[in-house]
């Protein structure tokens, strides 16, 4: 009963943060609600006319919003580049962060769901989704498997940061050991997620562009880019804001999580560029339209050079440690690198496999309207979550900032 | 048990496309208008692609007519989510229209390219006269959904139902595909593969036959007969 009460109390507490603030923070609200509302208009005219709103067609039937979807399971997996530090290394700067990791995790796993939802063609029959309710393809179909990791990654990131902030407000004594284990657990799935998405394009063997051994480990790799540099923007506005105190030590750590791993996804995409075009035969031919164009079809060359140059540009600023320590540019060195990724793995993968079909048809594809001001409803909506929740986060770890005001920053 | 399949020589088809015109009739397929079709989006569970090959004035054409090939390991049935596809009897590759969510993995994963999506609602959306054209044989699908060349697998239920009334066995009864019935150039067989009697089991161990790309494992059904070119 006396649970019951507390964990009450704990939620009223964390309401009743979330909603606190000043006129830049009602200002960013407004923002992203008018953004969400779009969507949610533009999305009910989608469900009324149906996906002939896309420009999708029965040889590119995946875009915009797998894209999408592809890149923010990577983004819910870079969480783990906290969590290791934080509750493996008990690197204490992390410790006091992590929690904001976990929510970014928390955000963009919801808007993961939301992208594969409103792909479906009769989302009214999402229900044949879940497990005994509905006929569940698993273990055979990996879109079944990817059901089970999304969802469990977003319960782990939702009751791990819950369960010790509980206790902190109540300043009991969390069970180490469940921290542990569950903190061990996650590090194991958020690597399960972004593989698991991976293997969904890599089943389809008649695709040679995702049927690559190489696709798992370099959505891993460009997820530990995008992730953790979308992390040190984060942290860079919320110290710059002075709401809450980071500390460089920590946005460093990241930092240089960021360019390595960048450079590791860079040399995968040379080995990639080498194997498709060196001999560049028929099962070249996907790699052909998006690097170079084929038979006179190009609208993602420019694209994905640009993405390209943008995470090539950004390793180069994050490699030199001059620049890298420098807060301005390694801020912008991280945008470079989460729009960069973006365009690589999200429609840089996922549109090519389709063009050209396997029997040789060539179909373009150029999202609509439609999906653009869905797409952006649903960043929105991450947004919000991720806003609200760090509101909420900031005062529960408030009370830490007194103790540990070392800036440098 | 019969294992249904089919053989298509290409040398003597034509390219006339009645095979797909008679398929869209039988099976209620929607036309879309050419807008539409250019966009990709043209429901014809009978598509026909061309190839061309040398160069002019040596140029060879030749038109390739593509059912779904029924796979024996269909990739498309291995990722559906839901089991809204599945392999049923006779070997034919099915779609439960009431079951698929419209994820369209299988569209991804069919390396022939011949799932179809229902991007509009013809099924409610018909005048009346339209209404009256279709066939009442096959159901009309919804918006959102998934699907697929049957191999006409109401006609192999009708010819079952025949046999069940003349006395016989419904196991053994014997069916055509509309495509069949429509070439007029006798290009497409149809038949079960497994018994040796038939002759599109004959015509499938012909050293003419192949079947597309065979070296996905996915065990096609539809054979295509090929000249036989002589490089010695």
């Amino acid at each position: 009963m006396k649970t019951i009460k507390n964990i009450g109390q704990f939620t009223l507490f964390c309401a009743e943060h979330a909603f606190k603030g000043g006129k830049i923070f009602w200002g960013w609200i407004f923002f992203l609600v008018f953004l969400a509302s779009m969507g949610l208009f533009t999305y009910i005219e989608q469900w009324r006319k149906g996906m002939v709103t896309t420009g999708l067609s029965d040889q590119v039937s995946w875009g915009l919003y797998v894209a999408n979807f592809t890149y923010l399971v990577g983004v819910a997996a870079a969480a783990v580049m906290l969590v290791v530090p934080a509750y493996i290394f008990h690197h204490k700067e992390a410790k006091r962060v992590v929690i904001l990791g976990e929510a970014l995790a928390v955000a963009a796993c919801v808007m993961a769901i939301l992208f594969v939802s409103v792909d479906m063609g009769r989302p009214d029959r999402i229900w044949h989704f879940t497990p005994f309710l509905g006929k569940f393809n698993w273990p055979s179909s990996l879109l079944t498997w990817d059901v089970i990791v999304l969802t469990g990654y977003l319960l782990i990131n939702l009751c791990l940061p819950g369960y010790i902030l509980y206790h902190d407000y109540y300043d009991s004594k969390a069970d180490q050991r469940i921290i542990n284990g569950v903190a061990l657990l996650s590090m194991f799935w958020a690597i399960s997620i972004h593989t698991i998405t991976a293997f969904l394009f890599v089943s389809n063997t008649a695709r040679p562009f995702w049927h690559s051994a190489l696709s798992a480990p370099r959505f891993l790799a460009s997820a530990f880019t995008s992730g953790p540099a979308f992390i040190i923007m984060t942290f860079a506005l919320l110290h710059k804001v002075k709401i809450f105190h980071i500390g460089w030590n920590i946005i460093n750590l990241l930092a240089i999580i960021v360019s390595i791993a960048m450079q590791i996804n860079l040399v995968m995409l040379v080995a990639e560029l080498f194997t498709e075009l060196y001999n560049a035969g028929a099962h070249s031919a996907s790699a052909q339209y998006l690097f170079l164009g084929l038979k006179g079809y190009h609208n993602l060359v420019p694209i994905i050079w640009t993405g390209i140059l943008l995470n090539l540009g950004a390793a180069i600023l994050l490699m030199v440690k001059k620049t890298r320590e420098n807060h301005k540019i390694l801020f912008l060195a991280c945008a470079m690198a989460v729009v960069g990724v973006w365009i690589e793995k999200g429609p840089g993968f996922v549109i090519p496999g389709y063009i050209p079909t396997p029997i040789g048809e060539i179909f373009e594809y150029a999202p609509t309207q439609v999906e653009v001001q869905v797409s952006l409803g649903i960043l929105a909506i991450g947004g919000l979550i991720f806003t609200l929740m760090l509101k909420t986060l900031i005062p529960l770890k408030a009370h830490e900032l007194g103790t540990n005001t070392s800036s440098h920053g | 048990m019969s294992r249904w399949g089919m053989v298509i020589d290409l040398e003597k088809c034509n390219g006339c496309e009645a095979c797909a015109a008679a398929c869209q009739a039988e099976c209620n397929q929607p036309p879309v208008g050419e807008s539409e079709a250019r966009m990709g989006r043209k429901i014809s569970w009978l598509k026909i692609s061309e190839e061309l090959t040398g160069k002019f004035p040596d140029l060879h054409r030749r038109m390739i007519p593509q059912p779904c090939m029924q796979c024996d390991d269909p990739p498309c049935v291995r990722v559906c989510p839901v089991h809204a596809t599945y392999l049923g009897e006779g070997g034919i590759v099915a779609q439960i229209y009431q079951r698929c969510i419209g994820c369209r993995f299988c569209m991804a994963a069919c390396p022939y390219t011949v799932k179809y999506f229902n991007w509009y609602n013809y099924a409610g959306g018909l005048p009346a006269a339209e209404q009256e054209a279709m066939n009442p044989e096959v159901s009309p699908r919804p918006r959102g959904v998934v699907e697929k060349c049957t191999f006409c697998h109401h006609r192999l239920l009708l010819a079952k139902d025949q046999a069940r009334l003349q006395g016989n066995d419904p196991a053994r009864a014997v069916y055509h595909p509309a495509c069949e019935e429509a070439c007029p150039a006798k290009a497409i067989y149809f038949g079960d593969l497994d018994d040796s009697t038939t002759e599109v089991a004959r015509l499938a161990q012909s050293h003419r036959a192949s079947r597309l790309m065979e070296d996905l494992g996915t065990n096609p059904k539809v054979y295509y007969l090929a000249r036989k070119e002589n490089h010695g």
